[in-house]
């Protein structure tokens, strides 16, 4: 493991433990209190975040969750109730901050810029708190000496332990295995306590014992463990069997010895004594930082831990690409050109055998990139609750389909645009006043419902408020004060709803700290269509705003129809089709600028012909010879004219190159191509993009 | 190509105060020759994938008509562009080669008339054309070792715009 792992891994661990952390805290602060197992819970994140902080030599933050170690120590001692009512919101903010400030210190970190040393003030404001749960103690008890009491005495015990040489041991812990790293590998502490977590896995803290035993905070350990070795003990043989492989597994071990401990003939027992308290005892400092009560907890912890494994996001989309180049070599060898008037019975058994092995590949592949959006949207209610705060105003957040499971490029996307919306319903959504809510017939308190829900073919996420709604007229008259509407044209509710989503518009009169910047729903709307996304609204004065947003499942693979425009085949999305006709020519309407429109059921759509507008050499034009595909896409409805439908097919989208987008193809509805059965390309087209560059031509 | 390489390391080590110079570190490259409308122009050959002699372009609509559109090589995605209507000549009706040519990451296949040969031109022999001269995509020229004619250099940063 290179030192950029480790940094990986503590990053890694660290955030999602933050994310745990800030959950707890938003949890209690409803309930205005900790429960004891949130108290223990906080306790081991603490403790966790101090221990690798410490041995990444990032001493600020080993200090800052040093301080808040101790101060959940003493609420764990004397229970939630040493902290008064006058002091919980004070201990809620400064865990937030706290939140907060690891987050921003991991950002640095992650970027290798150096870290913020100037902690002092976040210190003297644990540190205040800290006396008033103190309060009931003697004043003698100054809080700033007193609190680094706990855990301080760790670094201490090193020295009292270096007698342990072979030869130690303890009755109770008589299975020893002594380990000895290779020479030079450096960082002999820090692999030392590598071994331990990993054994922590699937043996109890109470089971086993180590030598020595600060390795974990102390960094001089490093030279015993050269000189000695590093000395495991446990209580039963099986563990240390099971240890074993572990340990042979580990980096840099350069070997290990399975020892049995001897009780030493009585006349060594003196001598033997010493060490022997000492190395029971050795544990004992540490005690209070891996507390009993904490321990199951952690244990729970571990053995979910070991069901999972974390791989690189590029390892995965190596993984995609493949699969998806196997079900396209799948296609081309199975629908073979020289297969063709053969009749091979073994052959084609085989070749459904190896088609459904590889669907259901492609299926696996697809879910490991799955993950559930719950992250995203518990990141809300942080924001709900600073901004009611801050805008003083009552609102709750409601969660519906947190465990709905996206793609992960695609969850790292929404994040902004949901936080944007949310921001925007705390903002201009929930009325000012408590009053106006009452007076409308509505509870007084707020609420904002975020779901999400998977269709099949697409992730649905609605973000609904109950607050003012959009009021159309403002919306018209900023409209035209911005230029982005004409005063002498009349409107359509719908069409002043998607002026909020034009570029440039913001309602609010006043640019506040949260939305107001000038830039809004618009980036909220390019954010989700750069994921092949639509985003809609509705609204309803007076009862609040409900934004839509639909996102393809997974962009890699999707359905398709395979459509002919004289050489060309197009691949148009199978979620955009409505449906398709044959029609006469008699059946096309004109307008008064060349403009030719069919009805459909009950509505009149635009017709554009695929092949005019694409300028494309071949392809017919007569109406009776093609087919007519009624596409919708978002908001758009129209009928594309094409030469022939060639079928439905599963396909691989594959992006341009660079070199083609440089050409703003993107522009043109011509979102990526695909590689058919045969090695021929199609090109595959956005329904919603070809809309608006027709309307623009 | 190797063997200079070696002796120019040697060089250096020998005599290490002395940094030299473009021309002596690196003397001559290797360019691939070939022929579009009676130009012979050279490629160097650090740029070029393959040659392919089959092939099949898709067409891609609302591209320049210098590109004649995609090509699937092994599942990679090529964009082809048609040397001849780059430089503003008719292309060619007759069965062209393919050129492929990887130029800083991006790839691109280029159609020529017929490739020539390989050949390795000494980097002091490639001249700058004449400034009044309106030729396109060229960056230098130069007179052929044996003499059978003149070469003009591709210029790939004219033809492969970067970001």
């Amino acid at each position: 493991m290179s030192s950029n792992d480790i940094l990986d891994m503590y990053i890694y661990e660290t955030n999602s433990l933050l994310e745990q952390l800030e959950t707890i805290v938003l949890d209690a602060e409803k309930e205005n209190t900790f429960s004891q197992d949130n108290v223990n819970e906080i306790f081991r994140i603490m403790h966790t975040i101090k221990g690798s902080s410490a041995m990444m030599e990032f001493d600020t933050l080993a200090t800052v969750s040093h301080r808040i170690e101790d101060m959940f120590f003493l609420i764990r001692e004397g229970t939630m109730s040493v902290v008064k009512d006058a002091d919980r919101p004070a201990l809620f903010d400064v865990m937030l901050h706290a939140v907060d400030y690891f987050r921003e210190e991991m950002e640095k970190v992650e970027a290798e810029e150096p870290l913020n040393k100037d902690v002092d003030s976040f210190l003297a404001n644990i540190n205040s708190l800290i006396a008033k749960i103190k309060g009931e103690e003697p004043a003698a008890e100054a809080p700033a000496p007193a609190a680094p009491a706990p855990a301080e005495t760790a670094p201490a015990a090193p020295p009292a332990a270096v007698p342990a040489g072979p030869g130690t041991g303890n009755p109770d812990f008589p299975y020893e295995l002594r380990v000895f790293f290779d020479d030079g590998c450096g960082m002999e502490n820090l692999r030392a306590y590598m071994l331990i977590t990993s054994i922590q896995s699937f043996c109890s803290e109470a089971d086993f014992l180590y030598e020595p035993a600060a390795v974990e905070s102390d960094a001089s350990t490093s030279e015993q463990i050269i000189d000695n070795g590093f000395l495991l003990m446990f209580k039963n043989a099986d563990d240390r069997e099971r240890s074993i492989p572990v340990i042979r597994e580990a980096g840099s071990v350069h070997s290990y010895q399975p020892h049995d401990y001897v009780p030493a003939p009585p006349q060594e027992e003196e001598a033997e004594e010493a060490p022997v308290p000492q190395a029971a005892a050795a544990p004992k400092p540490a005690a209070p930082a891996k507390p009993a009560p904490a321990a199951p907890a952690a244990n729970n912890q571990q053995h979910q831990k070991e069901s999972l494994i974390s791989v690189g996001l590029s390892k995965l989309d190596q993984l995609s690409a493949i699969v998806g180049e196997i079900v396209i070599t799948e296609a081309m060898v199975t629908a073979s050109p020289d297969l063709k008037g053969l009749h091979l019975d073994a052959f084609s058994k085989s070749a459904r055998q190896l088609r459904k092995l590889t669907d259901e590949l492609q299926d696996v592949s697809m879910s490991l990139r799955m993950i559930p959006v719950s992250n995203t949207f518990q990141k809300m209610n942080r924001i709900v609750r600073d901004m009611s705060k801050k805008l003083n105003k009552q609102v709750k957040l409601t969660l519906i389909g947190e465990n709905t499971e996206v793609d992960k490029t695609i969850v790292d996307s929404i994040g902004d645009p949901i936080m944007h919306m949310v921001r925007n319903s705390m903002d201009h959504g929930i009325e000012e006043n408590v009053q106006d809510r009452i007076d409308a017939g509505k509870d007084p308190v707020g609420e904002i419902v975020l779901s999400a829900e998977d269709t099949g073919s697409e992730v649905i996420i609605q973000i609904k408020d109950d607050g003012a709604g959009v009021n159309d007229e403002a919306v018209l008259k900023k409209a035209i004060k911005n230029g982005i509407a004409f005063p002498d044209v009349e409107y359509s509710h719908k069409e002043i709803l998607n002026f909020l989503m034009a570029p440039g518009f913001s309602t609010n009169q006043q640019v506040t700290e949260f939305s107001g910047r000038g830039v809004g729903m618009d980036v909220v709307k390019s954010g989700v269509e750069s994921l092949g996304g639509t985003v809609s609204i509705t609204s309803e004065q007076g009862k609040g705003m409900i934004t839509t947003m639909r996102i393809p499942l997974t962009m890699a693979i999707m359905d398709g129809m395979e459509v002919s425009v004289g050489n060309s085949i197009f691949t148009i999305p199978i979620n955009n089709i409505r449906s398709t006709m044959k029609i006469n020519s008699t059946d096309i309407l004109h307008d008064s600028i060349d403009g030719e429109m069919v009805k459909v059921m009950d509505g009149y759509y635009p017709v554009i012909r695929a092949k005019d507008f694409y300028n494309l050499p071949s392809g017919t034009d007569e109406i009776e010879e093609g087919i007519l595909m009624w596409l919708e896409s978002g908001d758009v409805s129209y009928c594309l004219f094409v030469d022939e439908l060639l079928g439905e097919q599963q396909i691989v989208v594959k992006p341009l190159p660079a070199y083609v987008n440089s050409f703003d193809v993107k522009n043109f509805g011509i979102t990526g191509c695909s590689i058919l059965g045969d090695g021929n390309i199609s090109i595959i087209l956005d329904a919603g993009g070809l809309f608006a560059a027709a309307r623009g031509a | 190509m190797s063997g200079i390489n070696e002796n120019v390391l040697f060089q250096i080590e020998e005599d290490t105060p002395e940094i030299p110079t473009l021309e002596e570190t690196v003397e001559s490259r290797k360019y691939l020759i070939f022929i579009t409308d009676d130009l012979r122009l050279g490629v160097d050959a650090e740029y070029v994938v393959e040659i392919l002699n089959t092939h099949t372009a898709t067409y891609l609509p609302m591209m320049p008509d210098y590109i004649c559109g995609i090509y699937n090589m092994r599942g990679q995605i090529i964009p082809i562009m048609d040397i001849r209507r780059r430089l503003g000549k008719p292309s060619l009706e007759s069965e062209s080669l393919l050129v492929v040519l990887n130029y800083n990451g991006t790839q691109l296949g280029i159609l020529v008339d017929s490739v020539e040969v390989m050949l390795d031109i000494p980097n002091a022999s490639i001249l700058p054309i004449p400034s009044q001269s309106a030729q396109k995509l060229v960056s230098g020229m130069c007179t052929l070792p044996d003499g059978s004619g003149t070469m003009l250099v591709l210029d790939c940063d004219q033809l492969i715009p970067h970001e």
